[in-house]
């Protein structure tokens, strides 16, 4: 049985394998296109609210950092035994509300059953506080698309956004869009 | 032989009566003229090339349709492969090879741009080891180094992405890297590929006590592990090639420890559980024990020498004075093993670390009490004195070695 090496380097071999490898990679990038479509046409859709996004973030890159209302639970949803721990996956247990945006009833250390209108989006805690949970749920960079109408703000102007997030059967979630919602309060004066 | 040397020499041979006219011709059509790169400059060049595609487009890259930017991905992808198989076939491995490194990094920046062209952000590094995978398979399968090289670059760069963005270390690219390439240095050992290699491994290492949280001194039991492969190693300059990173990170702490060795300040943080880590030091040792003596190779033993841990000590005299015992044993062993085997290169080595040695030692000697401007005078001409005696006497020793084979060549004859 020849080695490993030695097969993989045999000169009449070397052209086929390239293909191989090669066909391998471009599925690979079409699989990874594949499931970011299928995340969005196939998911859960929510909405979740955003603080006031800065748009000096577009300067400096194309994404703007987001911070969602559930970005920071407060400790009484934590529903395990165990207490929670820095670098924790959990999982979180969303129900709409009634202007149709998302909040948190329960944060679970194992995936917890949805009853009906119910989502469960997996985070990790970054910070647990005495009274609080500080969450990550890997949803907090959107990469701004050009036509996109934040890109068109001032800068200063401060706005919350609803974002549309689409959460796939196996679990995979993904920002679908971004609704801009216009500041209702006056601006404060400086 | 580099072909201008011959060509700014030749006349004068010829005119010396050294080599005939006809000798100094055939000489020169010995070596043509070829433009030879090293190996590293296909690896900036194809790193150069990659980021600059990558900058340009991702400068224009939000106002392009999703397609489009799908099918550019693609096609580059396909088109640096394509051309690097060309080639290779046509007879260029250096640029085809360049071109096939090309396209690994096409693959990795067609990954993370499809990833933020759906807004998918990896929740582990799961996406980015396929690019660690299409390393290592083309590195076999291509045998080049550049590919080797790049597929280290690659891994180094997913494990500080895995470590910096999710805060986790990701063990199946330690493990690709590791066994993958590993092998491949095992069957093809390569002096720049070997130190390439050890220095992405170090960096993993570094990495993985980062994010355990763990002291910094178990550093060394990763770093010395990959020292003890280079003992196994069947071929010695490749072996001592895979050394030359951990020993430089060993002595560089044993020089830090000496210089600044307050420990006590920092015994949180230098200081791990003793039994713990001798035993798992001295697994390590053991293994490069045993691949030494099977390779005749116990002569280098003093190398474990840097890796006492005088960190245990009490800062201040103890402290000291040990590191310093162990910079001067070791620089002294280095210059009996140079010393024993004619080895020019070594004796400056030894030479330098010797020096150094002496120069922490009157620092830590001097520097509290001495006025500074007197301090540097004495200083300067010990080094001075010291790097003086060193060499006479290393040219010396040379001078000895070449009367004597000069004078074993008649009676050969």
């Amino acid at each position: 049985m020849p080695d490993l090496l030695t097969w993989f380097s045999e000169p009449t071999r070397r052209r086929p394998l390239l293909r191989l490898l090669v066909a391998a990679q471009v599925l690979y990038v079409l699989g990874v296109a594949g499931a970011g479509y299928a995340t969005a046409a196939f998911g859960a859709h929510i909405v979740l609210t955003t603080a006031p996004v800065d748009p000096h973030d577009l300067l400096y890159g194309d994404f703007v950092r987001l911070r969602y209302s559930i970005s920071e639970v407060p400790l009484e949803l934590w529903r395990a035994a165990a207490p929670p721990r820095r670098r924790q996956g959990v999982f979180v247990l969303l129900a709409p509300g009634p202007d149709s945006t998302s909040t948190a009833v329960g944060v679970y250390a194992a995936a917890p059953r949805a009853a009906a209108g119910q989502v469960v989006l997996r985070g990790w805690v970054t910070e647990v506080y005495r009274h609080a949970l500080g969450l990550r749920f890997n949803l907090e960079r959107y990469y701004v698309p050009a036509s996109s109408a934040l890109r068109l703000e001032k800068a200063g102007r401060q706005h919350p956004l609803r974002v549309r997030v689409s959460i796939a059967p196996w679990g995979q979630a993904r920002i679908a869009g971004v609704e801009e919602e216009l500041a209702k309060t006056p601006e404060p004066s400086r | 032989m580099s072909r201008k040397f011959l060509e700014t020499e030749g006349p004068a041979w010829v005119a010396d009566g050294l080599i005939s006219e006809e000798q100094r011709l055939k000489l020169l059509a010995r070596y043509p003229p070829e433009a030879s790169a090293g190996g590293l400059l296909p690896v900036l060049g194809s790193v150069l090339v990659g980021l600059s595609g990558l900058s340009l487009v991702a400068a224009n890259w939000q106002a392009l349709p999703e397609a489009l930017r799908l099918a550019l991905l693609l096609g580059s992808l396909l088109a640096a492969y394509a051309a690097g198989a060309y080639f290779l076939r046509r007879g260029n491995p250096d640029l085809g090879h360049g071109l096939i490194g090309l396209g690994l990094l096409l693959f990795g920046a067609s990954i993370v741009l499809t990833s933020q062209l759906y807004q998918l952000v990896g929740y582990d590094a799961s996406g980015l080891l396929a690019w660690v995978v299409a390393g290592v398979a083309l590195s076999y399968v291509y045998g080049s180094r550049l590919l080797v090289l790049l597929t280290v670059l690659i891994g180094a760069a997913v494990q500080t992405y895995c470590v910096e963005a999710l805060g986790s270390f990701s063990y199946a690219t330690g493990v690709l890297v590791a066994a993958g390439l590993g092998y491949y240095w095992w069957r093809r050992p390569d002096v720049v590929g070997s130190t390439v290699l050890a220095a992405g491994l170090l960096w993993q290492a570094g990495l993985l006590i980062i994010v355990l949280h763990a002291k910094i001194t178990w550093f060394f039991v990763p770093a010395m592990a990959v020292y003890a492969a280079g003992d196994w190693q069947a071929n010695r300059a490749g072996g001592r090639a895979l050394q030359g990173p951990p020993l430089a990170a060993a002595y560089l702490f044993m020089f830090g420890l000496a210089t600044f060795g307050e420990t006590d300040t920092y015994a949180n943080v230098l200081r791990p559980p003793l039994l713990s880590y001798l035993a798992a030091l001295g697994a390590v040792l053991a293994v490069s024990v045993t691949g030494k003596r099977m390779r005749g190779r116990l002569a280098s033993l003093p190398d474990w020498l840097l890796l006492l841990p005088g960190f245990y000590l009490p800062g201040g005299l103890p402290l000291a004075v040990a590191t310093l015992v162990v910079l001067y044993a070791h620089a002294g062993s280095v210059l009996a093993r140079a010393d024993r085997d004619q080895d020019a290169e070594q004796l400056t080595v030894g030479a330098v670390l010797f020096v150094a040695a002496t120069a922490v030692a009157y620092f830590k000697l001097t520097w509290a009490f001495l006025d500074k401007s007197l301090f540097f005078l004495l200083g300067g001409s010990l080094l001075l004195g010291l790097s003086w005696y060193l060499r006479r006497r290393n040219a010396r020793r040379m001078g000895d070695s070449v009367v004597s084979t000069a004078e074993e060549q008649p009676s050969r004859r």
